[in-house]
């Protein structure tokens, strides 16, 4: 029985494995064959001229991904403090099960809730053609809420009762214990789901097509539209051919190792706990 | 240090100013998205397109010529960089449905009420219109043989033409061009390459299709690459018929006899709220290169 568990538990170690040698088998000579400061520092991308530059990209993702993180973090963390420490429990029988709905909503009806109901929105209030940056941070913002809101609350949660306790002995409010008390004590496990959350906001694609734009250029502002990478490789992976689809794998790698780096860094953040 | 709030008012006085600060953003929020918005023709024209590669890109920037070359002799699409990029005909049409100041372009095959079609030089975009050419925008499907075409590939053309043919070319949203007799030959067989063409491509497999059940004899097979390759490979013989989604060039008309088994119409759309009727060719030229920013840059030309 052992041997059945053994092998479950390497089939995903296996496709990981197998990612990531296709990823870099292909996304490696392309990377060579256009150069690697051209690729990952061109600002040019037209395919059909053999322009291969995802700079454009790497910021769109890096300044999307930003974006989320300024929305979903102040928002996500004040939720996990009231669902752990201000809710009443009726309240709390509604907000859980809605936070973990949120979570199931697939991403092509968020990116059509944002297209119709959001990309509208922002042009109106903000300027700009709506579908921006600031639209696909909006979205991603939202999208990213309940990882954040249910890996702090649990981090919050699991701190000792004494330290709430020592608090408000010391004269301070239920407010201020919260605050500046239990939150500083589960700071790892809250930094934990922020980097939960920049890893589904960077990797997050169909959403992001929908209100991004895609424009494949360096934006000059938070009203326009970027581009990105994952934005890139699935707009174009249908059509792409010979060096092209390659330069659309080596951007796969590329994503890659921004997640590895992302997961790497939540490895330690834990380690340090 | 620490202050001592008494616990009821503080509560009670937090809850107040959570209230109002929850209804001002609700009402905000309601608020923007209710306001209806009057056309302010000093806009910016918000131009949609579609990603590199799309056979409708590459249709609508050959025939409207939003193209140059450059000193390496590459074609270079000149289409604005400023442009939304939508991977995909529906989300071109919301995109444009949601956005009063939105300009795009699509296949008349998927055109419906939600956006409004531009007329191009004073003529509306149809069926009859693309038909007899009046309409500018619109680009041959084309299926080019040489002239030792083999016996199969001569009768698949037939029945492309034929009524029949007609008919899955009309169900598949493009402008038929021909309504010739076809009858079945019993007993052919044989094998037909076609090849060519990513935009032709879905019609053809339809003809296929709709082929086969009447000749169940002959094989076809059907390769997708481009116009370009299509043209030269039926040239060299390794297809039997290459296919097109553009005219000919005359180098290749000294190898390949073409044949046009289907218009595709290519409808540039705007929101319903904008007023513009009608723009010229050259006007749609500009608003993709991005020459004209507003929509006054656009209705100041008369139209025609």
């Amino acid at each position: 029985m052992r041997v059945v568990f053994m092998l479950s538990a390497l089939i995903s170690v296996l496709a990981v494995f197998l990612i990531c040698v296709f990823l870099f088998a292909n996304g490696f000579p392309a990377i060579a064959k256009i150069g690697a400061g051209e690729f990952l520092l061109g600002r040019n991308w037209r395919p059909s001229n053999d322009l291969y530059g995802i700079f454009p990209m790497i910021l769109g993702s890096l300044y999307v991904t930003a974006g989320a993180v300024l929305v979903g973090v102040p928002i996500g963390i004040l939720s996990a403090l009231f669902l752990a420490l201000f809710c009443p429990k009726s309240l709390y029988r509604l907000v859980k099960p809605a936070i973990e709905l949120l979570a199931g909503i697939p991403s092509v009806v968020y990116g059509f809730f944002g297209m119709v109901v959001l990309v509208p929105w922002v042009r109106r209030s903000f300027g700009g053609h709506g579908n921006s940056i600031l639209t696909a941070s909006l979205l991603l913002g939202v999208m990213i809420l309940p990882t954040i809101i249910n890996v702090s609350e649990s981090a919050i949660r699991a701190v000792p009762r004494s330290y709430y306790e020592g608090g408000l002995a010391l004269g301070s409010s239920h407010e201020r214990t919260s605050l500046f008390i239990l939150l500083p004590a589960a700071k790892s496990g809250v930094f934990a789901g922020i980097v939960l959350g920049i890893g589904r906001a960077i990797g997050e694609t169909m959403a992001v097509i929908m209100v991004a734009g895609n424009q494949p250029r360096l934006p000059n502002g938070i009203l326009k539209g970027v581009r990105t990478l994952t934005a890139n490789i699935v707009i174009e992976m249908g059509y792409a051919a010979e060096l092209h689809r390659e330069a659309l794998i080596a951007t796969g790698a590329v994503l890659f190792v921004f997640i590895l780096i992302i997961n790497l860094s939540f490895t330690l953040v834990n380690r340090r706990d | 240090m620490f202050q001592c709030v008494n616990s009821d008012c503080g509560a009670c006085l937090n809850r107040r100013f959570y209230y109002v600060l929850f209804t001002a953003f609700l009402s905000c929020l309601l608020f923007g998205c209710a306001a209806s918005e009057t056309f302010n023709p000093g806009a910016e024209i918000v131009l949609v397109s579609r990603e590199d590669g799309s056979g409708t890109r590459g249709a609508f920037v050959d025939v409207t010529g939003i193209r140059a070359e450059d000193s390496n002799g590459q074609t270079v699409d000149l289409t604005s960089i400023e442009a939304i990029i939508a991977n995909g005909t529906n989300i071109v049409m919301t995109i444009v449905a949601q956005n009063p100041y939105a300009i795009g372009y699509i296949s008349l095959g998927s055109l419906n009420g939600t956006v409004k079609a531009l007329d191009i030089d004073g003529t509306e975009i149809s069926v009859e219109t693309i038909q007899s050419g009046d309409y500018r925008l619109s680009r041959p499907f084309i299926a080019a043989t040489r002239s030792d075409v083999s016996l199969a590939a001569r009768d698949f053309l037939n029945f492309i033409r034929s009524g029949a043919g007609r008919e899955v070319i009309q169900n598949a949203k493009y402008v038929a061009v021909s309504d010739g007799a076809y009858e079945v030959t019993n007993g052919l067989s044989g094998k037909v390459v076609i090849g060519g063409s990513s935009s032709v491509s879905p019609v053809m497999e339809k003809l296929k299709e709709a082929y086969r059940v009447l000749n169940p004899g002959v094989e076809i097979e059907i390769q997708q690459s481009d116009s370009t390759t299509g043209m030269l490979n039926a040239a060299e013989g390794i297809l039997d018929i290459g296919m097109a989604s553009r005219p000919l060039k005359d180098s290749e008309k000294e190898a390949l006899f073409p044949i046009e088994i289907a218009h595709d119409g290519i409808a540039v759309i705007v929101n319903r709220e904008n007023p513009l009727e009608s723009v010229s060719f050259d006007q749609v030229k500009a608003i993709f290169e991005g020459l004209a920013l507003t929509w006054d840059d656009v209705s100041v030309a008369p139209p025609r």
